[in-house]
């Protein structure tokens, strides 16, 4: 089976569903990238992007509560599957290869 | 609640583009950041920032979600079909190899057949202005029938050009045949293949230039365009543009200059020449043919752009009319190039049809072939349905669609078909050249051709969906609940379905192998037809160069050399019609007689060369009667024609000149052997300019071989500069059979096609049975059948619909071949025994095709079937 590789804003969206946990719905994901990593994302993009990692098995997602700030509107919460754990090892491990190889003598040398 | 604040159209707008499964997701997230962007921005930029971001919704990933899905599924599901086709097809080894093997050789027929009626239809369209050139036709009533030929006077392009400002350019175009010797250097060739036409040809016609100019190559009296290889054959390697050679005719010799090289002209034209020669050189030496009366060259006319053809055609009616009393009675149309080829036979002055019934005929062939194929395909694949209806029923139980399922086995044939087609594409390249060969023509795989890919692509699809349907709807009709319970699923319809596929592909196979042993007979009954005269050990060559004037030495020479027993001159080969008129006038001729003689003229001793019987009357003799030349030979048809009680002594007048009947020859085929013997005239030797052929009986107690290598030795002491030519009258006479000899072979190869495939789908056919009926056959052995019982038994079962098919189509292939008969004057009787003959050739190519099968089984040891239970 050919390997499935990760764009940039779907490594980044997979990664915020890991870290919110329960609190990982649209909005939410939206409003923590802008605050944390300082990036202005559309709601639509997140929602795009979370229907594609689901469609490669790698979130699902369950409805949860409502609000009132929602319309009275459910949340889909999504968690991270055992695939898309796999997933994000596999490419924090390469990354961390990767830096290894960069050779790094000149950094010290100032 | 903040959502009256929210436009109402955004929530309308995102609940039509979305998903609906998806709706409230998407629409709660929008209203929680709103609230939160209320608390932040205020009122009126927070709604801005709801309705953009609403709008951004409309996206791709969003719009398509819920059909690109779908899609996708249906794509995962086509690769599982198509492994599973593959991994069907390989179990069953027998069976695919049959099918793959019968699609491949209907579709290679097929193929074949419509890369020619391609080429058919190609002819003449390469030209640049091919819907603005006509040619000229006549039309002329006789006896109350309207004729149209297409040769017209030398004067009428002249006066089209001049008279009529529709026409933007006119040509007259000949090629007569007279043969010209080139001379280069040390280079002689002869050569029959020129043609004289006027300034304007290439600018009509599109036939590239590669040397010299378009506009003037053909201006000056003495200029020449070769095509590209005479130019190589004449030149060498030496560039022939703008050189000079010497061309010589009858005795004359001109200097031309080389204007023009021409690409060779292409496979696909009517057009057939080595080298122009315009008719302006005719001219300067002063042959300026205005004669309206004389019909000698086809004219062709480019009209200009945007006249209307009707109305044209209604103003250059009268033109003969006009400028010759002789021609009251005729008329002239113009008919287009294009259409040339394939509708140019007229009847009673309508297009009746023409090249295009052959075209019509091998169409038919064609979808035949490949319905015969398709036959087999659905046969087998029904035949085994039982093997994969539990397939069919799983899916089903799974959760499959019929449509799906449908899918699945269209997926099959395809794949089928896709290979069937890759080998026919192999096995078409590989025998072109030998089908081009049999049929005498240049058929070229155009495989650069995006059309030609095009028509491969279209023929495998009509043939997958033309085959893979029928079994894809019944197989897909299985209910699941019953196939899986185990019933057994055997219907009489379904038996009565492939019989009568199978009664239509040995009707059709019956068809072909009648029309093609009637097509033999009549070549046969035809060649034993009595010729009139003595065909063998009769050579005749022409009178080129000096010979003409050596005649009488030559004559001599073979006649004391005991290599000839008598040699004759005459104007024409005794097996070709070159002359014929119907303006001879003799006594008691009714005004309303406008029969066509033809003509041939002799010197004296003709009929005893030839070994003509002679019923009335006496045979010329130029050294007893010095009048003969003045006199007149008739044959039978003549006499009848002019209605004379006694001929001897009458006197005929043609153009003029009298000529007195001195005798009457028997009846001997010179035209078509099919046809009536038309009236023939051989006049005598008068017209001494006419007698370019010498016939010579040779002496049959010589080997022909021997007789000729001395005729070589004569020719070159007497006409040393022209090369040495002879003909063998037997062997002429047997071109007049080249076309049906063609269409046998064509047939034949066809018939055999459709004999395999046929014969194959019965292969299959009786493999299934007999496979289907192992157990049966097992326990009728244990209970005492015998071998010849059970081959019986099972060898009639499947012959039955072949019998059936004979019977059927046996009538229908009589009317046809009747209906074909029709058009020869002299043609064979069909027989009952022709039908015998087919039936039981069939009939026994498919008893052996079964008995493979059924032999094999009806001796295998019954232990083997049965022990299993």
């Amino acid at each position: 089976m050919a390997k499935e590789y990760l764009g940039e804003f779907e490594e980044l969206v997979l990664t915020m569903v890991a870290v919110l946990q329960e609190d990982a719905y649209g909005a939410m994901i939206s409003e923590e990238i802008e605050t944390r990593q300082e990036r202005e994302v559309n709601l639509s993009a997140v929602h795009v992007t979370l229907y594609r990692l689901e469609d490669k098995g790698l979130i699902k997602s369950t409805f949860g509560g409502a609000t009132n700030e929602r319309g009275g509107r459910r949340k889909r919460i999504y968690t991270v599957t055992n695939a898309g754990f796999a997933m994000l090892r596999t490419m924090k491990e390469s990354r961390v290869e990767l830096w290894k190889l960069i050779p790094q003598l000149k950094i010290s040398g100032v | 609640m903040n959502e009256v604040k929210i436009p109402k159209w955004t929530i309308k707008f995102l609940r039509f583009i979305c998903p609906d499964n998806l709706i409230e997701e998407i629409e709660g997230d929008l209203f929680e950041r709103f609230n939160k962007d209320l608390k932040h921005f205020g009122l009126s930029k927070a709604r801005q920032r709801f309705v953009w971001n609403s709008i951004r919704y409309l996206r791709p990933g969003i719009l398509f979600r819920n059909k690109l899905s779908l899609d996708l599924n249906q794509f995962f599901m086509i690769a599982n079909y198509f492994k599973v086709a593959y991994r069907v097809m390989f179990r069953n080894k027998a069976f695919s190899s049959i099918n793959i093997l019968g699609l491949a050789v209907g579709m290679t027929g097929a193929l074949l057949l419509f890369i020619w009626i391609h080429a058919e239809f190609s002819y003449e369209t390469f030209h640049t202005d091919k819907t603005r050139i006509y040619k000229i036709w006549n039309r002329s009533t006789e006896n109350g029938q309207i004729n149209c030929w297409d040769v017209t006077p030398r004067i009428l392009a002249r006066t089209l050009s001049d008279e009529f400002s529709s026409v933007e350019n006119s040509v007259s175009f000949a090629n007569w045949g007279s043969k010209q010797l080139f001379t280069v250097n040390n280079t002689k060739l002869l050569r029959t293949t020129g043609a004289y036409t006027d300034s304007e040809f290439l600018n009509v016609f599109s036939f590239p230039l590669l040397k010299g100019d378009v506009n003037s190559s053909l201006t000056e009296p003495t200029s020449i365009v070769l095509t590209e290889s005479f130019a190589k054959q004449l030149f060498g390697d030496k560039e022939p543009f703008g050189e000079t050679l010497s061309l010589g005719e009858s005795g004359y010799n001109f200097e031309f200059k080389v204007t023009g090289i021409l690409k060779d002209l292409p496979s696909n034209t009517d057009f057939k020449f080595d080298y122009l020669i315009p008719f302006k050189f005719l001219e300067s030496l002063g042959e300026n043919d205005t004669n309206w009366d004389n019909n000698s060259v086809s004219t062709y006319v480019k009209i200009k752009e945007g006249t209307v053809i009707d109305a044209f055609n209604n103003l250059v009616k009268d033109i003969k009319k006009k400028h010759s009393h002789n021609a009251q009675q005729s008329e002239v149309f113009l008919y287009p190039l294009t259409k040339m080829r394939l509708y140019s036979r007229f009847e009673n002055g309508v297009v009746a049809g023409g090249r295009i019934e052959i075209i019509r005929m091998l169409t038919i062939l064609g979808v035949c072939l490949v319905l015969i194929a398709c036959i087999n395909f659905i046969n087998l694949s029904t035949a085994r349905s039982q093997r994969r209806a539990k397939e069919v029923g799983v899916r089903k139980v799974i959760g499959a669609y019929r449509s799906s399922i449908i899918l699945q086995f269209l997926c099959e044939s395809v794949i089928i078909t896709l290979g069937a087609g890759l080998i026919a594409l192999i096995i078409t390249y590989f025998t072109l050249p030998l089908f081009n060969m049999l049929i005498q023509q240049q058929l070229t795989l155009n495989i650069e051709s995006l059309k030609f890919w095009l028509l491969i692509i279209g023929l495998i699809i009509i043939v997958a969906l033309l085959a893979g349907s029928y079994p894809a709807l019944y197989l897909s009709s299985f209910r699941p609940a019953r196939i899986l319970k185990g019933q057994v699923l055997i219907s009489a319809s379904r038996n009565f379905l492939r019989n009568t596929l199978v009664v239509l592909q040995f009707g059709f196979s019956i068809m072909l192998i009648v029309s093609a042993i009637v097509i033999y007979k009549q070549i046969s009954f035809v060649q034993n037809r009595e010729v009139g005269y003595d065909k063998y050990n009769l050579i005749y060559q022409p009178l080129t160069g000096d010979l003409e004037k050596n005649y009488l030495s030559y004559k001599n020479d073979l006649i004391q050399n005991n290599l000839a027993l008598s040699i004759t001159k005459t104007s024409t080969p005794i097996t070709e019609r070159w002359s014929s008129t119907t303006e001879i006038q003799w006594n008691g001729k009714k005004p309303e007689d406008k029969f066509n003689f033809e003509r041939i003229y002799i010197d004296e001793h003709f009929s005893s060369t030839a070994s003509l019987s002679i019923i009335k009357g006496r045979d010329m003799n130029l050294s007893k009667f010095p009048s003969d030349s003045t006199s007149v030979l008739l044959n039978e048809s003549a006499v009848k024609a002019m209605n004379f009680d006694d001929p001897i002594g009458e006197v005929i007048i043609d153009n003029g000149t009298e000529w007195h009947v001195i005798g009457v020859v028997k009846d001997f085929i010179l035209t078509s052997p099919y046809q009536e013997v038309e009236p023939l005239l051989l006049m005598g030797s008068k017209a001494k300019w006419a007698l370019q052929y010498a016939h010579i009986k040779l002496n049959p107690e010589n080997s022909n071989k021997a007789t000729i290598s001395k005729l070589s030795d004569l020719w070159l002491k007497y006409n040393p500069s022209f090369p040495f030519e002879y003909y063998f009258v037997d062997i002429e006479y047997q071109r007049k059979f080249a076309n049906l000899e063609k269409t046998l072979t064509i047939t034949t190869i066809f018939t055999s096609i459709a004999i395999f495939i046929a014969c194959l789908g019965l292969l299959g056919l009786s493999t299934y049975m007999i496979e289907a009926r192992l157990k049966e056959i097992g326990i009728r052995k244990i209970f005492g059948g015998t071998v010849v019982n059970i081959t019986k038994l099972l060898g009639i079962s499947s012959l039955k619909p072949i019998l059936f098919g004979i019977l059927i189509f046996s009538p229908l292939s009589w009317l046809a071949m009747n209906w074909w008969l029709q058009s020869f004057t002299y043609r064979t009787e069909l027989s009952i025994s022709i039908f015998i003959i087919a039936a039981v050739s069939l009939l026994a190519i498919a008893l052996i095709t079964v008995s493979i099968q059924t032999i094999g089984a009806a001796n295998a040891n019954p232990i083997k079937s049965l022990r299993n239970e």
